[in-house]
């Protein structure tokens, strides 16, 4: 017995020899393996985040060598009225896009969600504008809404109705870019809820039906409680979406005109690229970040506020 | 001795890959073996830009076997070279020589990697053009060699005029005529307009003002550089683009880059429009019957703005700097000019160039060629200071707010002023 038992422990120092053996042998091969992928992140995630951040404290023209100034890019961003306008642009702009690409993704959805025949035809297409890059989708939109030659302006035209400006006109064109926006960005919601509403469970929906439920009672009831997660997810997805556009203003519009549609992320391209103020560039993209970070975490502590409550 | 078990030539490979890694990301300042200096050109010409620069390129390496010139481009158009060259700068790895406008030299020289050409081209330069000289000319320094020569001049067409029943624009027409004329061409109704100007307040929209200022008696700064001296002047220059608006004969291009602008053109739809040389193949082979003006002025005193590209070269050891330079002087001689002009498309750098017999027969078979190459006379260059891209920041949205009709062309230029004035008060 003693000895059956005996095969099976090992000496202490044996086990302590294997375990330092591992540890340096393994060890270094292992980091010997991950080192390619654990430069790459370092040399192109963590040290350009921590590079831009010093350079935020910097007077930097990319050119010429730098100065410390402390909080200076900090405090004139708080003064400057051109960055003040870029985020009432890029407010604007959010609190549109996101409302209405969510609801009005979740509303075709709907519709989409019945056995009717070429259905997945339908679904494609409604897809199809989302897979058209932003790039491209500016060059489209500013020829089909150019004010002397573009398609939209002729059919206003047969309609009788007055030739508009579009994106020469400071008041149209920030519309104009949500509109643009909703067209493709609307698919991707559309296709999140179409797969969410899969997994509502028709055994509810029938318990609800049972119980006397009109379509309105199970949407409000059923449908959407069981959508909440992805709701949430796609509200933090497109805000992040929203805050950060610059494509689409970059190839139609160049933050114009008159700055009407300088948004944040073109501001901050501005001043890196046009201006050649690094420094105070880099300040703008923090303060983008924050923002970006804020309103990733009240997302995510409403979500936890509200699955504690479901559990409770 | 045992041999290595495959564990450690995995290791010793991943650690191989990873020096590999690290490695490509500095430069190397050494010249290659065999003495050839390899110089590094970011040309940014497309089309049949790069096909002559391609061309020159060859014909150099070929005729200097000590130097090898990599005409790579740089990746990027020479809209965007501003861009690219400044990101490689802040990077510390940039190339030889780039292509950089006359307007974005100044403020590229406060890089201390920007070569100093002075005593390179300094004797070099004399049977330039004025331009040419004072384009590539910072604080009294020649920091670069001129590599592009153009002269703003009004291209217009012939069948429009006809139909109209007007005469064609001459030398010593004024603006005031422009107006009128541009009023008579317009059709609305038929999508013809008179002229067009670019609306998206970039420098193509501000440098065609100048010359409006300059003969007014303004200038983009005061002699001392410590305020704006079109304040005076600019309400009358405004005030004619705001004519040109009410008169609905205007047709302001809204997409950036001003193509469309001469698509209209092209496309026979608008009577007149200001650009440079190199829109004539263009209108050439677009098949329009055109001509060729000098700009309008108020004073009848003809005066014209051009504005010069560069070869700037930069600073990666000396032997690179030599090889570089050597390679723009070359570039600039009479033989390799007139060959960029014929097939390039910019005007002769030199009056040498200029008196040349190909160019001549070149200018003879190009229609209206010539009325660019005699602008040269009164061309003006945009001042080569630091605060030059801020100003015109500034004066694009004045004009882009006249050209909408958002503003009166005093409120405009006001407030136009008075940030330039603050942009010029800051010491530099």
């Amino acid at each position: 017995m003693a000895s059956v038992v005996g095969t099976f422990t090992l000496d202490p120092r044996a086990r302590k020899a294997a375990a330092k053996r591992r540890t340096r042998g393994e060890g270094a091969t292992a980091w010997a393996f991950v080192s390619p992928s654990v430069l790459i992140i370092l040399g192109l995630s963590v040290i350009p985040v921590l590079w831009s951040l010093l350079l935020s404290f910097q007077a930097n023209d990319l050119v010429s060598p730098s100065r410390w100034v402390g909080l200076a890019n900090y405090k004139a961003l708080a003064a400057d009225p051109a960055f003040a306008s870029a985020v009432q642009h890029t407010l604007v702009y959010t609190a549109l896009y996101v409302p209405l690409s969510v609801v009005g993704g979740l509303a075709i959805a709907l519709m989409l969600d019945r056995p009717i025949r070429l259905i997945s035809l339908y679904r494609t297409l409604v897809f199809v504008p989302f897979v058209v890059s932003a790039a491209a989708q500016g060059v489209l939109f500013s020829f089909v809404l150019d004010p002397e030659f573009g398609a939209a302006n002729s059919v206003l035209h047969a309609l009788g109705l007055p030739a508009q400006g579009f994106f020469s006109d400071p008041g149209q064109a920030l519309y104009l870019l949500v509109a643009i926006s909703l067209w493709s960005g609307t698919g991707f919601c559309v296709i999140v809820y179409l797969a969410a509403l899969q997994g509502v469970p028709d055994e509810l929906v029938e318990a609800a039906r049972i119980d006397g439920a009109g379509r309105a009672g199970v949407l409000r009831h059923v449908v959407l409680p069981t959508l909440t997660p992805v709701t949430i997810f796609l509200v933090l997805f497109q805000t992040i979406n929203a805050l950060q556009v610059f494509d689409l203003v970059f190839v139609t519009t160049k933050g114009g005109p008159l700055g009407s549609t300088t948004v944040i992320v073109y501001f901050i391209w501005e001043k890196a690229f046009k201006s050649f103020t690094a420094g105070y560039s880099a300040a703008a993209a923090y303060a983008l970040a924050i923002a970006l970070l804020v309103a990733g975490l009240a997302l995510q502590l409403y979500q936890r506020r509200r699955t504690g409550k479901a559990l409770r | 001795m045992s041999s290595p078990t495959r564990r450690d030539i995995l290791r010793a490979a991943a650690v191989l890959a990873a020096a590999g890694t690290l490695g490509a990301c500095g430069k190397s300042d050494e010249d290659e073996a065999g003495g050839v200096v390899t110089v590094d050109l970011w040309h940014g010409q497309t089309d049949t830009g790069k096909a002559a620069i391609d061309a020159l390129i060859k014909e150099f390496n070929r005729t200097h076997p000590n130097i090898k010139v990599e005409g790579g481009g740089g990746g990027v158009t020479a809209d965007s070279m501003l861009q690219k060259v400044t990101a490689g700068l802040a990077a510390g790895s940039f190339p030889d020589i780039a292509y950089i406008f006359g307007s974005d030299l100044a403020s590229m020289t406060r890089s201390p990697q920007v070569a100093d050409l002075t005593s390179a081209l300094g004797d070099r330069l004399k049977d330039y053009w004025p331009a040419a000289k004072d384009a590539v000319t910072v604080k009294d320094k020649i920091r670069a060699a001129p590599a592009l020569l153009d002269s703003l001049c009004l291209v217009y067409n012939k069948k429009l005029f006809a139909a109209a029943g007007l005469p064609l624009p001459k030398a010593g027409w004024t603006w005031d005529e422009f107006v009128t004329t541009a009023q008579k061409l317009a059709n609305p109704a038929k999508g013809i307009f008179g002229t067009g100007w670019p609306g998206v307040g970039d420098e193509d929209t501000v440098w065609r003002l100048w010359p409006m200022i300059w003969d007014l008696g303004g200038d983009v700064v005061s002699e001392d550089g410590k305020t704006v001296a079109f304040d005076k002047v600019g309400e009358q220059a405004l005030g004619t683009l705001d004519r040109l608006r009410t008169d609905k004969s205007l047709y302001v291009d809204p997409k950036p880059g001003g193509e469309q602008l001469y698509q209209v053109f092209l496309g026979g739809r608008m009577g007149m429009v200001a650009t440079g040389p190199w829109e004539l193949p263009d209108v050439i082979d677009a098949g329009l019957e055109y001509g060729v003006a000098p700009l309008p002025s108020y004073s009848g005193k003809p005066v014209t703005i051009s504005g010069p590209d560069t070869w700037t070269v930069f600073d990666n050891g000396s032997a690179r700097v030599k090889a570089a330079t050597e390679f723009v002087t070359w570039l600039m001689e009479p033989k390799q000019d007139v060959r960029w002009d014929l097939e390039g498309g910019s005007l002769p750098l030199s009056t040498t160039t200029a008196a040349m017999p190909e160019w001549k027969k070149h200018a003879a078979s190009t229609t209206g060629l010539q009325v660019f190459v005699d602008a040269l006379q009164t061309a003006r260059v945009r001042p080569t200071i630091a605060a030059y891209p801020q100003i015109s920041e500034h004066l694009g949205e004045a004009i882009v707010a006249v050209l909408l009709g958002k503003k009166s062309p005093a409120d405009a230029l006001k407030e136009c002023v008075d940030q330039s004035n603050a942009v010029l008060a800051v010491p530099n």
